[in-house]
């Protein structure tokens, strides 16, 4: 393999595929270098992923050329194209829960690795070179979220790949674990494996790459050395307009107690009790796994949990399941769009109704032209991109399938709203709308629970913010006066103990 | 030029939506052609009748699937709901008999309904052992209850004549049963298609997760589902005795299969969330004419099994395929 930085290893050259309907790349071209990380950033619905699974051979591209590493490469599968070295790693990954590690990264090739103790071997090998030393007996599901990455970085380099798609690596990753992830990338370049690297996370693509290819509408709008462009450009080309700022103003409108929650206590969670305010924004932050769903689950009567008290406007409710919560005027939006917010093969129109049907029933009969209203308000109001309301939740990007989610919820006009990583995977200009919903929906009197992995985005909404460790609230902080360092601090600080004390021994 | 219709998914539309009919029809042509009894008023009220039993069943069924579940328990219901009530003719009369019959297949599907929640069962699979095992239960209850033995209609001291209606009776060139097929199809499609209810199975079977979390009264449409497959098939296993004018205490035996057969060739996914009662018919319609056609064309009962079973294997594949 030749030694120079500058040899191509991937030639893209006017691809183009249509879906019925929609033209999801139009003539795109790209070019990526041996040995350098190169970043892909678009909207949602910009024709990444589509571009990524033409690529690994998921689909089929309709014209255009591919060469990779020298060679045309006209119709592939995900076999092949692993085979010849391209890698693919999904935003949601693809390892056998119940198996290990060792058996994850050889599956299908233990013979070849010469039985069980040649794969544990190899997986070893494989998992030094890249600075991680996990147990290759260990079970998959006993990983975390970072773990799991580097197995899956593991079984990529297992086929000898020279180019790796990480799509995006860090949507679930909290900052240590980014750390690591920037580790193994660098140990990546060094070794001349290319990267291509989508996110949404501006911040990681100035970190880690070196070019930058911007796309829009399924074209590529601009490739450029990631020195020669800043933030406010990158993102005006994402979003085709320029953005001022990334967060709106803080809403300032706090009044009295709206509801209180006193002493949830289970396997999980510990005597956990807050105070939400009318108006308010409360932002909780924790790692995932910490605890933060666990107790909105709680609140919403989604989760079985006994013995606790919520009070809203100082008399007791009864939450024993989502009906109830519904009833008592809370909404909650969920972390994970497709399997907890959705029906994905339902229409625009029927996910935006189904929190809403008792509305529109009369004697046990639906009213289909108030059912069509209702979604036509909302898609206009939120400004849902769709073709009609008609259409597939499936076919609409991200950003937009979280619209329905959350035009479903204000249809029901809550008090309270809980929102629980209510931007994760979407893109800029999405997320700038829905800090404004946030915002408006505050100042017109309702409270907010927001939940975010992302400390800034909680950080420049929040009028509160509450840490979460180990399933106990572990502090309070005024996001206008206290540090991101303290606040990650208190909400590291069991793990931080524990961390301690295994040092210790 | 450059918006070219995708030729491919116009044809798996077509294929989807139409296949069936497009059997229908082929089936009817070809069957009239090089067998022509087939056409004959006779034939045509035979298969009137034969659809009866199934059709109610299958209907049933539909919910069940559409909800994203499966039931097995309908071959046990039938017989239990059979044997019961043509016993029930002489102490109860014809109308108590027909009322208790509906009360018995009605409560057997609720039972289905509250061990599946009870269980926690959310999953088709886990519905599917279990709605097996009751229909094991019902299939025993009914052989206890009957002593094993067929009771035929002929030796019941008692008015039978709503029964022999069902059975044979006719309305111009509709036979009852037909008539109350067309009756159950009118209202299940108005229950599917307009009200609060119907609308919450499909959400249901399209995400039983985001349905609950939307507020979606899930377990009470799970309920809601077995109970309807009850009452249906506790009216095909009335449609069923009539027709034959015996209950026999293994006279569901095959239901449950065939149902499942009509529903899933009828084009509703066993995945949950779409279909319609509507598609039922079309898959009904093809099952019966199938196995109609080659009676008169003299194929054997045993190579009948086999082609069914083909069809199932074909029809599962093809739905599976859709789902991409």
């Amino acid at each position: 393999m030749g030694n120079s930085g500058q040899e191509i290893i991937l030639s893209i050259k006017n691809v183009s595929k249509s879906f019925p309907g929609v033209k999801a790349l139009d003539q795109v071209s790209l070019e990526v270098r041996r040995g350098t990380v190169h970043g892909i950033v678009g909207e949602n619905g910009a024709g990444k992923s589509t571009l990524m699974k033409i690529l690994s051979g998921v689909y089929q591209k309709d014209s255009g050329t591919i060469i990779f590493d020298g060679e045309d490469i006209k119709s592939t599968t995900p076999i092949q194209s692993m085979k010849r070295g391209l890698s693919i790693i999904y935003q949601e990954l693809n390892l056998v829960n119940t198996m290990s590690v060792g058996e994850n990264i050889f599956l299908g090739r233990f013979s070849e690795m010469g039985g069980m103790r040649g794969v544990h071997a190899k997986a070893k090998e494989l998992l030094k070179s890249i600075g991680s030393n996990i147990d290759t007996y260990k079970l998959v599901s006993e990983l975390s979220v970072s773990e799991k990455q580097m197995v899956e970085i593991a079984k990529a380099l297992s086929f000898d790949s020279k180019l790796i798609i990480m799509d995006e690596p860090s949507s679930s990753l909290t900052a240590d674990e980014m750390k690591e992830l920037a580790k193994i990338i660098h140990h990546l370049k060094d070794k001349g494996i290319s990267i291509i690297y989508i996110s949404h996370k501006l911040d990681e693509i100035f970190e880690f790459c070196s070019v930058v290819t911007i796309m829009r509408d399924g074209h590529v709008i601009d490739t450029k050395p990631i020195s020669e462009i800043t933030r406010a450009e990158m993102i005006a080309k994402m979003v085709g307009r320029p953005i001022e700022n990334e967060y709106p103003e803080r809403p300032n409108c706090v009044g009295e107690t709206l509801m209180e929650v006193r002493s949830i206590n289970t396997k999980k969670l510990h005597n956990i009790s807050f105070k939400l305010r009318k108006g308010e924004i409360l932002g909780f932050v924790g790692l995932v796994g910490a605890g933060r769903t666990e107790i909105v689950r709680a609140i919403f009567g989604a989760d079985k949990v006994k013995g606790h008290e919520i009070l809203i406007d100082g008399k007791p409710v009864k939450i024993k399941n989502p009906r109830d919560a519904k009833k008592a005027g809370i909404a909650f939006v969920p972390e994970d769009r497709k399997l907890q917010g959705l029906v994905l093969p339902f229409t625009v129109e029927s996910n935006i109704s189904m929190a809403n049907l008792d509305k529109i029933t009369r004697f046990g009969f639906l009213n289909r032209s108030a059912e069509r209203g209702m979604a036509e308000k909302h898609v206009k109001a939120l400004g849902i991109k769709t073709p009609s309301i008609k259409t597939k939740v499936r076919n609409l990007s991200g950003g937009n399938q979280q619209k329905c989610v959350v035009g479903r919820w204000m249809e029901t006009n809550p008090r309270i709203l809980i929102l629980d990583e209510p931007t994760r995977g979407i893109d800029v200009g999405a997320k700038y709308e829905i800090y404004l919903l946030m915002k408006k929906i505050a100042e017109s009197g309702g409270s907010i629970i927001l939940i975010s992995s992302e400390l800034p985005e909680v950080l420049n909404m929040s009028n509160r913010v509450l840490t979460i460790c180990d399933g106990r609230i572990t502090g309070e902080f005024d996001p206008r006066t206290a540090s991101a360092d303290q606040i990650m601090e208190k909400a590291l600080e069991f793990c931080r103990k524990d961390l301690e004390h295994e040092r210790a021994n | 030029m450059r918006e070219r219709i995708n030729f491919k998914n116009v044809i798996q539309t077509v294929f989807r939506d139409y296949l069936v009919l497009a059997a229908i029809v082929l089936l009817v042509i070809i069957t009239s052609i090089v067998e022509p009894k087939f056409l004959t008023t006779g034939n045509l009220t035979n298969i009137m009748r034969q659809f009866g039993p199934l059709i109610m069943v299958a209907l049933g069924m539909t919910f069940v699937i559409i909800c994203g579940f499966i039931d097995l328990s309908v071959s046990g219901i039938l017989s239990l709901v059979a044997v019961v009530t043509i016993s029930l003719i002489e102490p109860l009369g014809q109308v108590g008999a027909l009322i208790v019959g509906m009360l018995l297949g009605t409560f057997c599907g609720y039972l289905n309904s509250v061990l599946i929640l009870a269980s926690g069962a959310m999953k088709q699979a886990e519905a599917l052992f279990i709605t097996y095992g009751m229909s094991t239960i019902y299939g025993a209850l009914a052989l206890i209850y009957s002593g094993g033995r067929t009771k035929q209609m002929s030796i019941v001291k008692a008015d039978t004549s709503i029964f022999s209606a069902i059975g044979t009776g006719t309305v111009g060139i509709l036979s009852v049963s037909f008539i109350m097929f067309l009756v159950c199809l009118l209202l299940l499609y108005i229950f599917q298609s307009k009200t609060y209810m119907g609308r919450t199975i499909y959400l249901t079977g399209g995400n039983k997760t985001a349905a609950e979390l939307a507020g979606i009264p899930i377990k009470r449409s799970i309920a809601l589902v077995y109970t309807i497959s009850g009452l249906m098939t506790a009216l095909g296993a009335i449609v069923l005795f009539s027709r034959v004018t015996a209950a026999s205490p293994v006279i569901g035996k095959g239901y449950e299969t065939n149902a499942i057969l009509a529903v899933v060739v009828g084009g509703t996914t066993l995945i949950g969330g779409n279909g319609s009662v509507l598609r039922t018919v079309l898959g009904t319609t093809l099952v019966i004419l199938m196995s109609n056609c080659l009676n008169l064309l003299g194929v054997s009962v045993y190579m009948q099994y086999m082609l069914k079973g083909a069809i199932l294997v074909l029809a599962i594949w093809l739905d599976s395929r859709k789902q991409l």
